[in-house]
């Protein structure tokens, strides 16, 4: 199975996602097929063996619609050496032109330049390198290369050509209007020259407002191309609804021009052209704050692309060279300066600096860098003069796999817009429907032809279902993209929507609520042997354990300078502890469950267990060749923000549960000085998922907050799993939300922006809703039927052009969320 | 930026010359469909009625008159002439009857003939000078004023009547459509000289008093008050 993503063309409104997402749903081998309307991404996954891109391509075209592949092309200028001749650069462009992936190639003899356009999945950088090396000429390193946003380039240039059509537009409506209002408001006087007064001339009246709406309807051609296309393959969309709209209105005027040819003046009363052209300009101005809005929705993106520097200086034997950031390979000895951007991720290997990660975290105090430290591309150094190793880069690095995960969110669809979708999918038609009963009904009670269209056109024009297109998704884009901001990173609409329902949150203790980095505070033993060997032991079995509280007791043993033993054999016993083999004895270090299962007498030391417990330690037993020989106490640091995180959240009305394989005793301890509501003590890593399953039986939504890593199963279980770490090693295929800080108060944040979304979402839904719902009564005549106004259709085309806008700048107010503090 | 203004300039230039140009076009194409039914209707009127229209070698124009023979309209058949280049000649006796003291008739605008007992209301419009053709009939008497005058002709919506209006709230109507209509010659006077002048309106015969629905200057449609004295010529 293979998952594409296509760029597509044309679409105008939700009913054209619909359709791009029936017809390449139909296609065999199709397993998914999703189109956002606001990104206007085709997100497909299909069976490679059935199906090729060319089939998607096509299937689209045929809708009426372009399907393009994501493709972010590279512009690569590289100087050439060699050439002695025009015809050198001709065979340059042949064997470079001959690979896959290349768009274009043109080689300069003048500049001894070759300006390449490749597609950087199909082809690498060092490939064209070989081949211009092959045909004998060698290939100088780069001087500059250019990443070329063609979704980028395509989208301004869309947003120019709408805005130009829009001005063309305009300047024939206005005048078109002018004239077609200036016999209806003779109250404001407005000049028109005499050959222009309609009961005196109507044949030209008619016939230059026709030269006006000509160009109007030329700027708007393109709902008309896919208007009645779309209905000839009877799945009409906005379109659909403007060109019927407005071509019945330029169809009846043309009729009534051709009466005033025929010298039936009366019908210059009955020309409707000013409508059609107004309606026009009024959907294009729409569509161009559309277009700008919706590129804003995006800025997230934008400004996360725009982190990473354009350069970095690697050491090339011995010398400092800036080479273009594409050109860094994984090993390469980075130099950056204070003030500098650090330009892939990678290891310091020398220099001390503190740097700030906050484009990447949200955290704002810079962190310390010292010698064995990772430091993150994007990220800013402060003060020192660092050098690292590269370990990642390109696609690799932190801020691309961020990227990455924002932009599935932002393509992704939360369940609340399927409801939308749904809806979208059978507006247009029933509102041809009620377009067509509404005029029969008023036409059948006695009213004129001219009422009947008008109240054709009106609802025709006022039900375009845009705004419901936008509701969700464009909410969807601003928050996920403004959670990046502050380092909470969705991974879909889904996570995003069911965050707010969220009643009950477990956390993980160690590494979450707690630092994650113990302490030794207590060896007490028994008379078996003395504290250092007990403690010397004990780091020795613990040396090959992952475990946070076996880390704990080696880096405590290494304090004190004892000497590890290397153990013959160990042994992890998940949610128990450990055993091991050292100098040819058995050592047992773990849990009194441990203990129990080990038929290990612990009475004699359990007061001192219980005490330790009840100072937020855990204390952990050790036996040596099955007798208890003592106990060490660790603890760890809870964190600053655990306490505040766990009041916020109360204010919100989530209960707080602590998940933890600790004994009950030290839990509880712990979760006193928090202000947890639920202690889940003694869990085995197995049984976390259980725990989370037992809580959810009870009706509620629960979220799960863990390191993502041991967590791993209940991330999954939990309704919402939350992984909190660095961004970079974190489990990010479990968890639904990615905290990059260690912050437990980006918890409520993610609660917080979720509910902020789902309620903007909310609103625009209900204003879409609102809108369409009262705007076609009022345009099919109901206020008129009962003495109030006629809705005309120039005021339905402004209301409907006004309802997509509304929702975008409804949207677009997300940006200014400010998490609680 | 200077590219800009001269582009600015040469655009404002164009609409202009569009602009001027366009009443050429227009009459060079006969898209002044009013002008030119009215023109065709006209004649339909004056076929009807061939006794009625004459030639008055006096008043050197074209003169018709209403079906019962009282009151006619009389159109120059040159406006460069010092003859009225259109004169209205009523009959004095239905007006004096109401109360009318001709005395009290705006000066020179109503000319009372006592002898013949006529009120005429003389109109000039210009000095055109209309060809040998416009000698010929009523009917290129006519196609003159259209050609010269096009402003005083003007469409009736509401009656679907043509119409040349005279000046001060007078004019002289016919029917687009003799078949449909049942007002062919309409004889519309403002009312308000004669009853300044004594007329009572509820006291006036042969004229009918009513208020008729038109648009004034500004487009702005109002009702007012005219004598009016329709024919059927059918």
């Amino acid at each position: 199975m293979k998952l594409d993503v296509f760029k597509i063309n044309g679409m105008t409104c939700a009913a054209c996602a619909k359709t791009v997402e029936r017809v390449t749903g139909k296609l065999a081998g199709v397993t998914q097929s999703s189109v956002n309307f606001a990104t206007e991404k085709l997100h497909i996954t299909y069976d490679e063996a059935k199906l090729t891109v060319a089939d998607i391509k096509k299937a689209v075209s045929k809708a009426g619609y372009e399907a393009l592949e994501e493709v972010n092309a590279k512009e690569v200028s590289i100087p050439i050496q060699g050439m002695t001749c025009a015809a050198c650069a001709k065979t340059i462009e042949r064997v470079v032109g001959k690979l896959n992936g290349i768009e274009s190639v043109v080689v300069n003899f003048a500049t001894e330049k070759a300006n390449i356009k490749y597609n950087p999945t199909a082809v690498r950088l060092s490939e064209i390198k070989q081949a211009i090396a092959k045909a004998g000429y060698k290939a100088l390193e780069i001087q500059n290369e250019t990443r070329v946003d063609e979704d980028k380039r395509r989208k301004e240039k869309e947003i120019r050509i709408l805005w130009a059509k829009f001005i063309v537009a305009a300047l024939f409506a206005a005048p078109l209007l002018y004239i077609a209002m200036a016999p209806m408001i003779w109250w404001l006087r407005w000049p028109t020259p005499a050959w222009l007064n309609p009961m005196q001339y109507p044949l030209i009246y008619a016939l230059v407002q026709i030269g006006l709406v000509i160009p109007v309807v030329i700027a708007g051609y393109r709902f008309y191309t896919v208007g009645f296309k779309a209905i000839l393959r009877r799945s009409p969309n906005m379109d659909s609804l403007i060109a019927m709209g407005t071509a019945a209105a330029i169809g009846y005027s043309l009729y009534s021009t051709y009466r005033i040819f025929n010298t039936d003046f009366k019908y210059v009363n009955d020309l409707y052209f000013e409508t059609a052209g107004v309606i026009l300009t009024l959907i294009l101005l729409g569509k161009s704050l559309e277009a700008v809005s919706k590129g804003r929705t995006s800025e997230a993106i934008k400004k996360l692309m725009g982190l990473a520097p354009k350069t970095a200086i690697v050491i090339h034997v011995d010398q400092e060279i800036e080479i273009p950031i594409e050109e860094v390979e994984v090993g390469d000895i980075i130099v950056v300066k204070p003030g500098e951007k650090i330009p892939v991720d990678g290891e310091v290997v020398e220099g001390l600096t503190s740097v700030d990660e906050s484009m990447l975290t949200g955290e704002s105090i810079p962190v310390e860098k010292k010698a064995g430290d990772k430091v993150y591309g994007a990220s800013l150094n402060k003060n020192g003069s660092i050098r690292f190793k590269a370990t990642k880069v390109g696609s690799e690095t932190a801020l691309s796999q961020i990227i990455k995960l924002v932009e599935q969110a932002q393509g992704s669809k939360a369940p609340i817009a399927q409801m939308a979708d749904i809806v979208s999918g059978y507006f247009v038609p029933v509102v041809f429907g009620i377009a067509i009963l509404a005029a029969l009904a008023w036409y059948i009670s006695g009213q004129s032809v001219v009422f009947s269209l008008t109240i054709f056109i009106a609802v025709l024009v006022i039900a375009c279902p845009c705004a419901l297109g936008l509701a969700t998704p464009t909410a969807i884009m601003v928050g996920t993209g403004k959670g990046a901001e502050y380092g909470v990173l969705f991974k879909g609409g889904e996570a995003l929507e069911t965050t707010h329902k969220v009643k009950t949150i477990v956390f993980d203790k160690t590494g979450t609520i707690t630092e994650g980095r113990p302490e030794v505070t207590d060896i007490i033993t028994t008379d078996l042997v003395g504290r250092n060997k007990l403690f010397q032991l004990a780091a020795s079995a613990e040396k090959g354990s992952e475990h946070p509280l076996g880390e704990a007791i080696v880096r405590g043993a290494d304090q004190e300078g004892l000497a590890l033993i290397k153990p013959d054999t160990f042994n992890a016993l998940p949610g128990r502890g450990i055993e091991a083999e050292i100098e040819g004895k058995s050592l047992l270090l773990g849990n009194d469950k441990l203990m129990a299962e080990k038929q290990i007498e612990i009475t004699n030391l359990g007061d001192q267990s219980d005490r330790l417990a009840l100072e937020g330690k855990t204390p952990m037993y050790i036996a040596i060749d099955n007798k208890l020989a003592g106990i060490i106490a660790v603890a760890d640091v809870i964190k600053e923000s655990s306490a505040k995180a766990i009041r916020r959240l109360h204010e919100m009305g989530i209960e707080v549960a602590m998940i933890t394989g600790d004994n009950r005793r030290t839990a509880q301890a712990i979760a006193k000085q928090v202000g947890i509501d639920r202690v889940l003590a003694e869990v085995l890593p197995q049984d976390k998922a259980n725990e989370v399953k037992k809580l959810q039986a009870e009706g509620k939504k629960v979220a799960m907050v863990g390191d993502g890593i041991n967590d791993a199963p209940a991330l999954a279980q939990a309704d919402i799993g939350i992984a909190i770490g660095s961004g970079t090693d974190v489990a990010m295929e479990s968890a639904d939300i990615v905290l990059m800080r260690s912050d437990l108060m980006d918890v409520p944040t993610a609660i917080q922006l979720s509910k902020r979304t789902i309620r903007n979402i909310k609103q625009n839904l209900f204003w879409a809703f609102g809108y369409n719902v009262a705007g076609i009564p009022i345009a099919a005549g109901l206020l008129y039927a009962f003495g109030g106004p006629l809705l005309s259709p120039i005021f339905a085309a402004a209301a409907m052009s006004l309802s997509s806008v509304s929702v975008l700048t409804n949207a677009l107010r997300l940006k200014g969320f400010k998490p609680y503090k | 930026m200077k590219f800009k203004k001269i582009a600015i300039l040469f655009k404002s230039l164009l609409v202009i010359s569009v602009l001027a140009i366009f009443p050429v076009v227009v009459n060079a194409l006969s898209l002044d469909v009013v002008a030119k039914v009215a023109v065709t209707s006209f004649e339909a009127v004056i076929k009807a009625i061939p006794d009625k229209v004459t030639f008055d070698g006096a008043k050197e124009g074209w003169a018709i008159k209403g079906l019962d023979g009282k009151d006619r309209i009389i159109i120059s058949k040159d406006f460069s002439s010092k003859n009225p280049d259109i004169s209205l000649e009523l009959d004095a006796a239905p007006f004096i009857k109401a109360g009318l003291d001709v005395a009290k008739l705006p000066v020179a605008k109503y000319i009372y003939d006592g002898a013949a007992g006529k009120i005429t209301l003389p109109f000039t419009y210009g000095q055109a000078k209309f060809g040998a053709a416009a000698q010929k009939s009523a009917l290129e008497t006519f196609k003159q004023i259209v050609k010269n005058h096009r402003d005083l002709i003007g469409y009736h919506e509401i009656l679907d009547h043509y119409g040349i209006a005279l000046g001060d709230g007078n004019m002289f109507e016919w029917a687009k459509d003799l078949r449909t209509n049942d007002k062919d010659i309409v004889f519309v006077l403002n009312p308000e000289p004669f009853i300044n002048a004594g007329v009572d309106p509820g006291k006036i015969t042969e004229w009918v008093f009513a208020k008729v629905d038109i648009k004034d200057k500004d487009g702005k449609p109002i009702k007012v008050d005219k004598f009016l004295k329709p024919f059927n010529v059918k």
